[in-house]
């Protein structure tokens, strides 16, 4: 067990998602509670637990939420972003399989605190069964006469409404949620006006990773000053890590903050796939930059260690790659990835993505040319800070990560025509 | 469409006041689950029934990967192609399904019953490769398994395969 | 009142403006493709980035169209960073664009071509083909669109969301093969005011199929005129050809005395940026057959005896009506009351109705009266009659749109019109008169806004100006 857990803290059974199970683990008494609490006094509490946003910018959850005061009269809408679209992220598909009562819980009391009598859970259009889970725990809870309804002993209403996506990684931006709400193509918007402030149909909209949400329970049952016992002083509370590729146990774990990188890869994940050497690590989803094994051996699982080596946690999908790896046709992947994900509003990513995508295309068909590796950071660097959203910027970072650490790879292949590794992308038995 | 009306009524209702425009995407996907597909009279109906303009059903139509204006085999198989399942045999699951069925990625086999697609990544990085078999997702798959669903739907008869 | 500096200078913001809004009312220009003063900020060309100062002496760069104004801000326009950032940029927008200057309609007055001067000026970076797509859809009867010059700014789909609300056009697909496509509902073939997203479109890819190919923009010269195509009286110019630039192939000639297209005037009080669909067909409107000389019943009459003919039937007229043309100028107007208003009884007359599947009116600029210059004979002549009086011995007609059978059995016709017509013959005598291309003048709108209009051509030989003519159809047989 990498730390204390939170989330992860029951044994998952064939009925652990059950609104009977969830009540008997102590589900909803935490609800109980929280209506008793003045809103503002949840947002402070949350806001003084330091949580910090699990949808990959590690936003603090309280400030977003301090923007928008719940005001009589006014109407917020509060949506749970579970497009996990991310590659290399599967933790927030956890949480709906397994724990989708906590989220229903987590939702009713966020709504609470801010003012909103409708949420949403925005769930990628792909996903089966945790779509057929949370959909059956909100249905259950509006039998039990938690939602749809004053809460028993409260006048507080909420009604949440599963909102299927349709096949877009935009979709896990929160402008482009919204717009997907909207019934319209799914463009992401310009800031200003923020979201809190003209969202969803234009009213203030706060939109919550479903792992953020997660934590509003726990938060609340035992109070900011407990929660911050677990992980550090910067990085307080716990992180759902997906960890995959080439190592011996994939899934998800929950992993305390200020755990060691190193321990968890080897102990807690079992190590390498087939044993082999580690190579590097994609940190937390293909967005954020890869660092070598060499460059985590003394880091742990923290913000404050992870980004000052240059990387970050992002939304704790980690990408485990052993040696033998060709970085060339990895990158491939990636382009090919953000190319066809792009919603084509903005020149910069639009014209960009295609442009890294057959650049790299052409690399792989051994009619690269050495100006391409600049031209490649010249195309990352144009999309950073430049565009609507941080799609542009997050195809730069992986790019950007890549060609830092493997630029040998390229020159190779553009030279040789054929890669350094011969085009392995897997990890041999 | 007509007929799905009474089901759209019902969705209404969860849905707050002024949220009409909402329900072009849910439509979509219900219209799709009835029909295969959405046809140009779904869309004529669909903007009557909400009152959007019809360029508006046909942006959201054009845009969204898992929305389609044609029928496609009886069993879509959808194989992820992205990082963690490229680095977990995905590549070798598309060959061999492209032999199999004897298309290529994007088709549709001659007799109907099969359209083998690759898709991005679907959340499922852990127990890679992932394939959804129309709405299902099968996971850790392996030459064997694939065969197993391929066979399953063949001789029409339901595979368990899953995780 | 926020107060900002924008290189270097101070300036005074209305509060909620943009900097871009706020520059553009000092006189201060940032460039951009996809914004537009009428429409709403998608912000996606990424071409108008300014810097702004931060207080550590940095400096941070983003886009001018959504930046609201702050007080005591400070914005660079062009900055070392802005110009490398605009140079990106403008890489990106041309890296697929086609190099079509050469047999592109837009070349001379295309932004793209101006901005890829001003901030890059080089050849493309690129070692990759462009890409490619439709380089001739019918987008409409009346627009052809080049996907490949498109660069996604949606101006155009805008339009029809925001201003025309046709809903006739949209973005579909996404990423790099996003395209824009008009509904199939066909609304946009429908929408009275489509061509202005000719005007809109910032590059080629948008293109009036009857302009197609006609002219270099630079052959062309644009005189100011007024729309006669409703008591709207949009503002718009005429573009024809330069007197260097004339074809000079005696069999192309025809086309040097023609408008070769029509384009918006901005006038905030009546208009706005828009014409309808009408204004740009004013060359075919205003370009039909001439009546090319004057006629006694039908048959050719040398020109100062039929002048001579009409005077004479004017003066010894008893009962003589006038059928004024809502065409005329308040000039001509002027002249006419000046020589003939006191003789004559005064009916009014609309030389054109709507034509079946025209717009009658809407709530953006169309209006009934297909006429521009109804409130002009308002307030020049006064209220006139409905019908020409059952005892009329003359009747003086002027102008399009008059039902022969009107005239009293036994009464005289004097007919002046500009154009070839059936009814020409039906006159004792026909005299052929000016356009309003032909001289100045102004029409007075709906609203009693007055607008003028310039020359484009010199009338053909043989054709009166009306506002002359009247003064040598009063007077008892003095003056030419």
């Amino acid at each position: 067990m990498p730390g204390r857990q939170l989330i992860m803290n029951f044994e998952v059974t064939p009925t652990s998602h059950t609104f009977a199970d969830y009540k008997a683990r102590g589900g909803y008494e935490t609800l109980g509670k929280a209506l008793a609490m003045a809103p503002a006094d949840i947002t402070k509490e949350v806001t003084a637990s330091g949580l910090l946003g699990h949808g990959g910018a590690a936003f603090p959850v309280g400030r977003k939420w301090g923007v928008m005061k719940p005001n009589p009269g006014e109407i917020h809408y509060l949506c749970a972003n579970a497009d996990e679209g991310e590659p290399g992220t599967f933790k927030d598909r956890w949480i709906l399989e397994h724990a989708p009562h906590l989220l229903v819980e987590s939702m009713l009391i966020t709504s609470y605190a801010l003012g909103v009598r409708h949420a949403f859970v925005y769930i990628r259009g792909e996903f089966d069964l945790p779509y057929r889970r949370i959909q059956a725990a909100i249905d259950e809870a509006y039998a039990a006469g938690l939602l749809g309804k004053p809460v028993p002993g409260s006048d507080f209403t909420l009604d949440i409404v599963v909102y299927r996506g349709a096949g877009s990684y935009v979709c896990g931006e929160a402008s482009g949620l919204i717009t997907s709400i909207e019934g319209r193509k799914p463009y992401p918007r310009n800031r200003p006006p923020r979201l809190t402030v003209k969202g969803l149909f234009q009213k203030p909209t706060v939109i919550n990773n479903v792992e953020s949400l997660a934590n509003i329970t726990g938060i609340i049952r035992m109070g900011a000053e407990e929660f911050r016992k677990v992980g550090t002083a910067k990085s307080p509370g716990t992180q759902l890590i997906s960890i995959s590729g080439h190592i011996a146990k994939p899934g998800v774990y929950e992993v305390e903050y200020g755990y060691s990188w190193a321990k968890f890869l080897d102990e807690d994940c079992g190590g390498m796939l087939h044993g082999a050497k580690m190579k590097c690590v994609v940190p937390g989803g293909i967005s954020t930059k890869v660092l070598t094994r060499a460059e985590i051996e003394n880091l742990t699982l923290s913000h404050e260690s992870v980004n000052p080596a240059g990387s970050g946690l992002g939304s704790g999908g980690m990408i485990v790659i052993a040696e033998g790896t060709c970085m060339v046709r990895l990158l491939q992947v990636l382009l090919r990835f953000y190319h066809h994900e792009s919603c084509g509003q903005c020149t910069p990513c639009r014209e960009g993505m295609g442009w890294m995508h057959r650049i790299i295309d052409r690399i792989l068909a051994g009619e690269g040319l050495p100006e391409d590796i600049d031209r490649l950071y010249a195309i990352s660097h144009a999309n950073d800070g430049t565009t609507i959203c941080g799609m542009g910027d997050a195809a730069g970072f992986a790019t950007v990560g890549i060609l830092n650490k493997f630029r040998d790879e390229f020159e190779y292949f553009i030279a040789n025509k054929r890669s350094k590794m011969d085009g392995r992308l897997e990890c041999p038995a | 469409m007509r007929h799905l009306i009474p089901e759209f009524e019902k969705m209404k209702e969860r849905f707050p006041a002024g949220f009409e425009e909402s329900l072009v995407l849910p439509c979509l996907h219900r219209i799709q689950a009835d029909r295969g597909f959405v046809a140009d009279e779904d869309i004529v109906a669909l903007c009557e029934y909400l009152k959007v303009p019809r360029i508006q059903v046909e942006e959201v139509l054009s845009y969204y990967t898992m929305l389609r204006r044609e029928g496609i085999g009886k069993t879509h198989l959808q194989v992820c192609r992205n990082i963690a399942c490229s680095m977990r045999g995905a590549e070798g699951v598309i060959e061999h399904a492209c032999k199999r069925l004897g298309v290529k990625p994007g088709a549709t086999t001659a007799d109907g019953k099969f359209t083998l697609s690759t898709v991005e990544c679907l959340g499922s990085c852990g127990t890679a490769p992932v394939v959804m078999v129309n709405d299902a997702y099968h996971e850790n798959i392996t030459l064997e398994t694939l065969d197993r669903i391929i066979d399953g739907v063949v001789e029409e008869r339901a595979v368990e395969i899953k995780k | 009142m926020p107060r900002l500096s924008i290189d270097g200078r101070e300036i005074e913001a209305k509060a909620g403006q943009t900097v871009m809004q706020a520059a553009r009312d000092n006189g201060i220009f940032i460039p951009y493709f996809c914004w537009h003063p009428n429409l709403s900020v998608p912000g996606n060309c990424r071409i108008c980035v300014v810097g702004v100062a931060e207080k550590d002496g940095g400096e941070w760069v983003e886009i001018a169209c959504n930046m609201p104004v702050a007080e005591g801000m400070v914005v660079f326009t062009a900055s070392e960073k802005v110009k490398a950032r605009r140079k990106a940029t403008m890489e990106f927008i041309t890296l697929n664009h086609p190099v079509d200057c050469g047999i592109c309609d837009k070349a001379g007055e295309c932004t793209l071509q101006d901005y890829h001067f001003e901030y890059n000026g080089e050849r493309s970076v690129s070692r990759d083909a462009k890409t490619h797509a439709t380089k001739h859809f019918d987008l409409s009867d009346r627009i052809v669109l080049d996907n490949e010059r498109c660069i996604q700014c949606t101006r155009c789909v805008r339009f029809t969301r925001e201003i025309s609300k046709s809903n006739g056009l949209g973005m579909l697909d996404r990423g790099d093969h996003s395209i824009v496509r008009p509904s199939a509902d066909g609304s946009f073939a429908t929408d009275a005011y489509s061509d202005n997203v000719i005007d809109l479109c910032p590059v080629g890819a948008l293109l009036a199929k009857d302009f197609l190919h006609q002219a270099r923009v630079w052959y062309l010269k644009a005189t100011p005129s007024v729309c006669p195509g409703c008591e709207r009286g949009c503002g718009v110019n005429l573009w024809h050809r330069k007197d260097e630039w004339m074809l000079r192939s005696p069999r192309q000639a025809a086309r040097n005395e023609g408008i070769d297209r029509v384009t918006p005037i901005e006038n905030p009080a009546v208009n706005g940026p828009w014409v309808c669909n009408k204004a740009r067909d004013l060359p075919k409107l205003l370009g039909r057959t001439r009546a090319a000389g004057a006629m006694f019943k039908g048959a050719p009459a040398p020109l100062e005896a039929a002048v001579l003919e009409a005077r004479t039937l004017i003066t010894e007229a008893k009962r003589p009506a006038a059928v004024i043309s809502s065409w005329a100028s308040n000039e001509e107007l002027a002249a006419f009351k000046a020589a003939l208003g006191a003789r004559f009884a005064l009916v009014g007359k609309r030389d054109h109705e709507p034509q079946p599947g025209e717009v009658v009116q809407d709530d953006l600029l169309i209006r009934a009266d297909k006429n521009p210059n109804a409130a002009g004979v308002r307030a020049v002549l006064g209220e006139c009659a409905a019908q020409v009086p059952g005892d009329a011995d003359l009747v003086l007609v002027w102008g399009e749109g008059f039902d022969f059978r009107a005239v009293p059995a036994g009464a005289k016709i004097v007919f002046l019109n500009a154009f070839l017509a059936p009814e020409n013959g039906h006159a004792d005598v026909f005299l052929p008169v000016s356009i309003q291309t032909e001289r100045s003048g102004h029409y007075t709108n709906f609203a009693g806004v007055t607008s003028r209009f310039e020359p484009c051509f010199a009338p053909a030989a043989g054709v009166l100006h009306a506002e002359a003519l009247f003064g040598s159809l009063a007077g008892n047989g003095r003056g030419a």
